[in-house]
């Protein structure tokens, strides 16, 4: 019997999600390792890593708690939107969704935080819903991040979104194409914000009037212009969180790196459904005087930090504590991945035009847009990990292929082979899965990385060692 | 039934045609993806070459490039290139057609280094501004053989081209009508065949050998089909397949791929200037999934052509981890069911014999579904 992950009625997998959700307002503020002990055994022993994964570290313990409340908050919205006369439109993770906050009568849903919340959540850990996608015939390389964020919205009951809208033509076949796919077969609107492979100004210029046109049909189809003050709002908003951001990205370059690693699921998510709102500027500013006061205490995890990784492209999000704890604990530290690579242009909020430039620059070198929409995939791709990794002194990179990842999959040989040749950086390669934990299970991925840190990274480090010890006791 | 006896299967990647045309002097442009407009290489002087792989099943060198999980066509024709087989190319045309296929070109071009490399890209829906940057585009192709290859598209040269494949295209249909006959006088795999052929001729070669061959076809005996039957899917170049269908009695009377009735889907050119014709009857009529918005017309073609042929039923056939046609197949499958029209959706490997006889198996259970059985 599936028990555990019975959908009440009227709900879908969805809803199902955040009412469970909804027992963190229950949990107090300053949760105590029994109290931790008790919200593990409260939940069935398969989600026991989504407890563990947030709230076993102390500093996790304390962002997460006050992240996931605000997180809940924007998602019952979105639960509530169609009530209040609202557009529900699905987004992917690689759609700002600042955007739609700039309209009144249009609430973004980020298709990947449904499949993460469902997978880290609901019992089953959303295999049902993938298993579902395949009883229609979709093919199993399709990606489960939102495969599994589609799928409850087809099974229904409960909300429906009221249209689609993506911008991976051209960046991601399975991302567009199960979109597209969405949208065809619950008979909604879509709409495409293409970003040419084209990184020429003719390109960019193309993008942009692609956006202007995509406004003009969003304010079509809702019946709402999209207002100069209210997006001057957001974006400030937005900007503010910008600010943050890029704090938050020098912390990490000391060492060892004083921002826990899951942190950095916590800013994907942000970037994903709450930015340009007030709550991701409170995340952002906690989560950068967090980590500032733990540089000033150096506070840091493990014992010593053996090792500062570079995640290549994504990460695998169906276990948090597997992945994210185990490696600090590890003293594994995770500097970031190619989502979390952001390109935020100077900003002039003196007009809508401006504006809408400015947001178009930002869609254009959206990550993962920008790399596998480039005009290489290899090059662009290599060429913003490998400034990433060196800016944050990274000792080695991590690929977490994902099967469905056809386009860094078909370079990724290229991309290993070039970043040892130009950094002289080791990266691990595997295959396996955002959010299905039956690809490679989790006790597989901490085997490899543990050998690749002891055998490759470690061994890379200790002749630099000796040499300094050789240097020292000479000079003595 | 020896479906290929007229004119013979394509049997080499460097055949004796581009042999000759390189004797000759001549130079030769790979291109993979029919969102390249051909006439414009043909319109330089230029001969173009549909990358092919004609059923190769060694993937070795291109798997220490691409992952398993890449699309095996894909890998089959980057073997071809890395292995020296392609060498007689004289540029690559890439496009954003696929993931997979671009990942096989950047890689093509990692290892080579081929002087002359262009990126065509193409927008993933028609409409007025998406038009007018890919006409661009043409005029960056055009101006980039120009100069690499010191040769010259004038509007004379490149009318003359467009004429010769639109002539191509009027041909093609008539060899559409014979394949539609009750009696079919052509089958899918003869028909594919050709395709696989004149993708690396010239217009007037091409068209030579199709008037050629519909000529033979009209005086000799129809097919009598156990099964009439319509095939779906991407880029295929694999004839045996076709003709192992085919002996089972059934007869492929209409199709939807990319080697066959879809590189000739272009629409009519209407009015403006020869380069803004040509980017109008590309863009306005790729009926590829990777054009996502676009399905109903996708399916709005199938359906009219299914009726037309009088296809018993339809299989969609592609290579595993082709999400852009898994995805489309659900909905293809769907409406064409709901049409009357049954369908099977069949994932493979490209050229992977063993794979034969499990297709074989299911081809038969379904034509003995739609009452062709054997």
């Amino acid at each position: 019997m599936d028990k555990g992950f019975v959908m009440r009625e009227g709900e879908n997998g969805f809803e199902r999600a955040i009412g469970i959700l909804e027992m963190i307002y229950k949990l107090p503020d300053n949760l105590s390792e029994e109290d931790v002990e008790a919200a593990k055994n409260f939940v069935f022993p398969e989600l026991q890593h989504t407890v563990i994964g947030l709230l076993d570290l102390p500093a996790d313990r304390e962002l997460e708690l006050f992240f996931f409340r605000l997180l809940l908050g924007i998602l019952k919205e979105a639960q509530r939107a169609q009530e209040e006369g609202k557009k529900l439109v699905f987004i992917p993770f690689t759609f700002p969704p600042e955007i739609f906050y700039a309209f009144d009568n249009i609430f973004p849903l980020c298709t990947e935080i449904v499949g993460g919340l469902i997978t880290n959540i609901c019992y089953g850990q959303g295999e049902r819903f993938w298993d579902f996608a395949m009883g229609l015939g979709l093919p199993d390389s399709l990606c489960s991040a939102n495969t599994i964020g589609t799928m409850p919205f087809f099974m229904g009951p409960g909300i429906k979104p009221d249209a689609i809208v993506y911008n991976s033509a051209g960046s991601c076949n399975p991302n567009a194409k199960i979109h597209a796919f969405a949208s065809d077969y619950l008979g909604i609107p879509q709409f495409i914000l293409e970003k040419p492979v084209d990184e020429s100004a003719r390109g960019r210029e193309l993008h942009f009037q692609y956006l202007k046109r995509l406004i003009a049909e969003l304010e079509e189809w809702s019946g709402e212009e999209m207002k100069e003050e209210k997006l001057r709002e957001v974006m400030e908003t937005s900007y503010r969180a910008v600010e943050l951001y890029h704090e938050f990205w020098e912390l990490k370059k000391a060492k060892p790196c004083p921002v826990p690693n899951i942190f950095s699921m916590t800013l994907l998510v942000l970037r994903s459904q709450m930015w340009g709102r007030d709550e991701a500027v409170k995340v952002m500013q906690k989560m950068v005087d967090m980590s500032k006061e733990r540089l000033r205490k150096g506070e840091y995890t493990a014992p010593e930090e053996l090792a500062r990784v570079y995640i290549t492209y994504i990460y695998w999000l169906f276990d948090f504590s597997g992945y994210f704890t185990w490696m600090e604990k590890e003293g594994i530290t995770i500097l970031g991945d190619i989502l979390a690579i952001h390109y935020f242009p100077e900003m002039d909020f003196s007009s809508k035009e401006s504006m809408l430039r400015g947001m178009a620059d930002i869609t254009f070198d959206y990550p993962m847009t920008r790399q596998m929409g480039g005009e290489s995939i290899s090059l662009r791709w290599l060429d913003d990990v490998a400034c990433a990794a060196q800016d944050l002194g990274a000792d080695a990179c991590i690929f977490g292929g994902v099967h469905a990842c056809k386009h860094t999959l078909g370079t990724s040989a290229f991309f290993r082979r070039e970043m040892m040749k130009r950094l002289g950086l080791p990266t691990l390669m595997l295959t396996g899965d955002v959010f299905d934990k039956r690809h490679t299970p989790m006790e597989m991925f901490q085997e490899e990385v543990k050998t690749f840190v002891d055998q490759v990274v470690a061994r890379k480090k200790a002749p630099r060692k000796r040499k300094k010890v050789q240097a020292a006791e000479d000079s003595a | 039934m020896e479906t290929t006896s007229v004119l013979g299967k394509e049997k080499e990647i460097y055949n004796d045609y581009v042999k000759e045309w390189k004797k000759k002097g001549g130079k030769v442009l790979g291109y993979a993806c029919l969102i390249t407009p051909v006439e414009l290489i043909e319109a330089a002087g230029l001969l173009p070459y549909r990358i092919k792989a004609l059923g190769n099943p060694d993937t070795e060198l291109a798997d220490g490039e691409m992952s398993l999980f890449n699309c095996s066509f894909c890998r089959a024709c980057l073997q071809l290139g890395l292995d020296g087989t392609y060498d007689f190319l004289d540029g690559l045309i890439e496009t954003n057609g696929c993931d997979h296929m671009r990942a096989m070109f950047e890689n093509w071009q990692h290892q080579k280094k081929f002087e002359f490399f262009q990126y065509l890209k193409v927008p993933h829906f028609f409409r007025d501004d998406s038009l007018a940057y890919y006409e661009g585009e043409l005029e960056i192709l055009k101006e980039a053989m120009e100069k690499h290859f010191s040769t010259q598209v004038t509007d004379q040269s490149l009318e003359e081209a467009l004429r010769g494949w639109e002539e191509v295209r009027a041909k093609w249909r008539e060899l559409s009508a014979l394949r539609e006959m009750n009696e079919p006088k052509v089958s899918g795999s003869e028909a594919v065949a050709l395709e696989v052929k004149g993708s690396s001729m010239l217009s007037e070669d091409f068209l030579r050998l199709l008037s050629q061959f519909i000529e033979e076809k009209k005086t000799a005996p129809g097919i009598r089909p156990a099964a009439r039957l319509m095939l779906c899917g991407p880029a295929t170049d694999e004839v045996e397949w076709f003709e192992e269908i085919e002996n089972m009695g059934a007869v492929v009377v209409a199709d939807a791929l990319c080697f066959g009735a879809r590189a000739f889907a272009q629409a009519p050119a209407g009015d403006g200037s020869p380069m803004h014709r040509l980017a109008e009857s590309y863009l306005s009529s790729i009926f590829c999934p990777r054009m996502y918005k676009e399905y109903a017309r996708r399916r709005d073609l199938i359906l009219e052509t299914a009726r037309r042929a009088r296809a018993d039923g339809a299989i969609y056939l592609y290579n595993k981890f082709c999400d852009l046609h898994g995805v489309d197949s659900v909905l293809v499958r769907r409406d064409l069911e709901e049409a009357g029209i049954p369908v099977l959706v069949l994932e493979k490997e490209y050229s992977a014999k063993a794979d034969i006889g499990r297709v074989k198996t299911r081809v038969q259970a379904f034509m003995e579904r739609i009452g062709g059985g054997a």
